[in-house]
C-alpha cells in the first residue's frame, strides 16, 4: 500500500523532478498542461531582466480575474434595479465578497496596466520584427480586448461611474459618422441605458471577450514556440551561429519533414545545449508558479490595503461633478474634452477627433510600424539597440503623452472639468442626492 | 453536341454554382443572426409626454430632471431646451448666477439660448416644439427639433 501510494505520488510529480534529461523532455512532451513549453529553455530568456515577465504577468492576472469573476458571477444580479443592490451585498454581506471584488478590480487595473509595459519592452527590444509581426498583432488585439473587458466590467455595477462612463462610451460611439448612431442603438439595444444595454455588456464581459482573449492567448503563446522563443534567442542564435556546425540543409526537427530546410525552432533546439539553457521542468514551471504566486500577494494585498467603493446608484437625471473615467480611460477623455475644432462655421466634435480619429491613428501606427522599421537585424532582441534612438524617442513621446493626459485626468481636471493644480482646492458643488 | 463536350461545363456550372450557394447561405445566416442585435421594441419612454398645465411653471427656469429638459417661462410665452450636451450626451446644470449652462462631463458651456459659448461641444443645445393636449396639459416631442427663438405662446 505504502509503495502504491509513493508511485501515485511519483507519477503526480514526476513533472517537477525528473532524474534525466529524457525524463525532463518528457515531463514537459507528454504532459497536456506543458506541452506548449519547449523542453530546454535558454537562460536569457529565463532571466527577470530581459522580459521582466510582463506577459507571464499579464496571465496571471487574468487566471486571478477569472476565478474570482467565476465567484462574483454566482452573486451578482445583471438588472437594472437589483445590480447596485446585489453589488451592495457583495460588499456588505457575502463573507469576504468585498474581497472578491476588490482584488477582481485591482487585478482589472493592473492588468491594463501590466499589458502596456508588456508592449512598451516589446517594443523596446525591436521584438516585433520579421516572424514576430504576427505576434505583435496578436498582442495589440489582446491590449484592446483587455481595455473592452475592463470597460464593460465597469459597466456592471450600475452605479453612477458606470452610467456616465457608459453615457459617454456611446457617445464616442455615436460620433462616428455615417454608422455611429446605429451602432450606439445596437450597443445600448435603444436610445437610452436601459436593462438591455446592461445585459449586452454582462454577456460581453462575461463570455465573449474572456473567450477571445483564451483563443488569441493560446495563438500567441503557440506563435512564440513558432518564432523561436523570446526575441532575445535571435541574439543567441546570432551570436552561436558562427561557432556551431551548421545544420544539414535536408535536415528538419518540425513538421514531420514536411518542409524542407529548417525553420527557426529548429535553428533554436540546435543552439540550446548545457551551457546556455536548463531544463524547463522545474526551472521554467517554478518560476511561473512563483510569479503566479508573487501576483496573486499583490493583488491581494493591494485589496485589503485598499477596498474598491462604489458610487451611488445610477441616477440618469444627475451628471457627477466632475464625471471622471477610471485612470486608463482618462487620457482618452482628456482628448475628447480638448480637441474639438472649427472650421469655418462647422465644429467637429472633439468626441470624433479625441475619441475616435486620435485612438484610430495610433492603432494604425501600431499596425504599421513594423513596416516602417529600417533598424537592422542586430537590434532585435536588445534593449535600447543604438540603431534604434530615433524611433525609440518618437515611441517614448508618444507614451509619455498619454501618460501625462492621464496625470492631468487624474489630478489637475476639477468640477465642469477646469483646471486645477493638485495644490488647489476645488470649490463646493452643490449635491442633488 | 457530343457528350464529352457537355460534361466539362456542367461540372464547373455545378461547382461554382455550389460554392457560390454556401457563401451566399453563411452570409444570409450571420446576417439574420446579427439582427438579433437590433431591437424590434423599445420599452422605452415615448419621446412625446405631457410635462404638466402652464401655471405649474413659474417665471424663469424650471428643470425637469426625469425628462432631462429646461422650460423657459417669460410671461405667456414657454420654449423647451434640452439638458443633454451636445458633445458627450452628459447632463448639463443651470448656473442661475452666471444664466449659463455647465455641462460638468467635459467643461462645455451653453448660453442662456443654449448656443454652445465655451469647450468641446461642437452644436448648440435641442430646441423641441411645444403644443397643447385637449386637457390643457403641455406636450414636448423630444423627437422633432425647433429653430432657436421658437415661443410657445398661451
Amino acid at each position: 500500500m505504502k509503495e502504491r501510494l509513493l508511485l501515485l505520488w511519483r507519477n503526480l510529480t514526476w513533472t517537477w523532478a525528473p532524474d534525466s534529461n529524457r525524463q525532463a523532455s518528457e515531463a514537459v512532451v507528454k504532459n497536456f498542461w506543458l506541452h506548449w513549453f519547449p523542453s530546454r529553455i535558454s537562460l536569457r530568456g529565463l532571466g527577470w531582466g530581459f522580459s521582466f515577465w510582463l506577459g507571464t504577468i499579464s496571465a496571471c492576472l487574468f487566471v486571478i480575474l477569472a476565478l474570482t469573476g467565476l465567484l462574483l458571477l454566482f452573486v451578482y444580479i445583471p438588472s437594472i434595479r437589483d445590480a447596485y443592490w446585489s453589488m451592495k451585498d457583495i460588499d456588505n454581506v457575502v463573507v469576504f465578497g468585498w474581497l472578491l471584488r476588490s482584488q477582481h478590480r485591482w487585478a482589472a487595473q493592473l492588468m491594463v496596466a501590466v499589458v502596456f509595459f508588456h508592449l512598451v519592452r516589446v517594443f523596446f527590444t525591436a521584438a516585433y520584427r520579421d516572424q514576430r509581426v504576427w505576434n505583435w498583432y496578436i498582442g495589440i488585439a489582446l491590449f484592446v480586448l483587455t481595455i473592452f473587458l475592463s470597460f464593460s466590467g465597469y459597466v456592471l455595477p450600475w452605479d453612477q461611474l458606470a452610467y456616465w462612463a457608459l453615457t459617454i462610451a456611446t457617445g464616442i460611439a455615436a460620433e462616428l459618422p455615417f454608422f455611429g448612431e446605429d451602432i450606439r442603438f445596437a450597443l445600448l439595444g435603444g436610445n437610452i441605458l436601459g436593462q438591455s444595454s446592461l445585459i449586452r455588456f454582462f454577456v460581453l464581459h462575461n463570455f465573449f471577450l474572456p473567450a477571445l482573449v483564451v483563443i488569441l492567448f493560446a495563438l500567441h503563446m503557440w506563435r512564440i514556440r513558432k518564432d523561436g522563443g523570446l526575441a532575445c534567442m535571435d541574439r543567441l542564435i546570432h551570436e552561436t551561429k558562427s561557432k556551431k556546425i551548421p545544420v544539414s540543409p535536408t535536415k528538419t526537427y518540425s513538421l514531420l519533414g514536411v518542409t524542407e530546410g529548417t525553420t527557426i525552432q529548429a535553428a533554436t533546439t540546435e543552439i540550446l545545449d548545457e551551457s546556455n539553457s536548463v531544463r524547463t521542468s522545474p526551472n521554467l514551471t517554478r518560476r511561473i508558479a512563483l510569479v503566479l504566486l508573487v501576483t496573486t500577494i499583490a493583488t491581494l494585498v493591494l485589496a485589503l490595503a485598499f477596498p474598491v467603493g462604489l458610487e451611488e446608484p445610477a441616477n440618469p437625471a444627475v451628471t457627477p461633478i466632475p464625471a471622471k473615467a477610471p485612470w486608463y480611460f482618462l487620457w482618452l477623455q482628456e482628448l475628447t474634452a480638448i480637441t474639438t475644432i472649427k472650421i469655418g462655421g462647422k465644429s467637429i466634435s472633439g468626441g470624433l477627433i479625441g475619441g475616435i480619429i486620435i485612438p484610430g491613428i495610433l492603432g494604425l501606427l501600431a499596425v504599421v510600424w513594423p513596416f516602417l522599421d529600417r533598424s537592422p537585424k542586430e537590434a532585435i532582441g536588445v534593449w535600447f539597440h543604438k540603431t534604434r534612438n530615433t524611433q525609440n524617442i518618437v515611441f517614448t513621446i508618444i507614451c509619455l503623452a498619454v501618460i501625462s493626459l492621464i496625470i492631468i485626468g487624474v489630478y489637475m481636471r476639477g468640477p465642469y472639468w477646469k483646471f486645477y493644480w493638485p495644490w488647489q482646492s476645488w470649490p463646493e458643488m452643490p449635491t442633488l442626492f | 453536341m457530343s457528350e464529352k463536350e457537355d460534361k466539362v461545363p456542367r461540372r464547373f456550372f455545378l461547382e461554382v454554382f455550389g460554392k457560390v450557394a454556401v457563401v451566399v447561405a453563411l452570409f444570409a445566416e450571420a446576417f439574420g443572426a446579427l439582427k438579433a442585435f437590433i431591437p424590434q421594441v423599445l420599452y422605452e419612454p415615448p419621446s412625446k409626454f405631457k410635462i404638466g398645465k402652464p401655471d405649474d411653471f413659474p417665471e424663469g427656469i424650471t428643470f425637469l430632471p426625469e425628462h432631462k429638459l429646461y422650460i423657459f417661462r417669460s410671461g405667456r410665452g414657454f420654449h423647451v431646451v434640452s439638458a443633454i450636451c451636445t458633445h458627450l450626451k452628459c447632463v448639463t446644470d443651470w448656473n442661475s448666477s452666471q444664466r449659463e449652462f455647465y455641462c460638468s462631463c467635459h467643461g462645455s458651456v451653453f448660453s442662456e439660448n443654449g448656443a454652445n459659448a465655451e469647450g468641446p461641444a461642437p452644436r448648440p443645445l435641442s430646441w423641441h416644439p411645444l403644443s397643447f393636449a385637449p386637457d390643457g396639459n403641455f406636450v414636448v416631442d423630444t423627437g422633432k427639433k425647433v429653430e432657436r427663438y421658437y415661443k410657445f405662446t398661451i
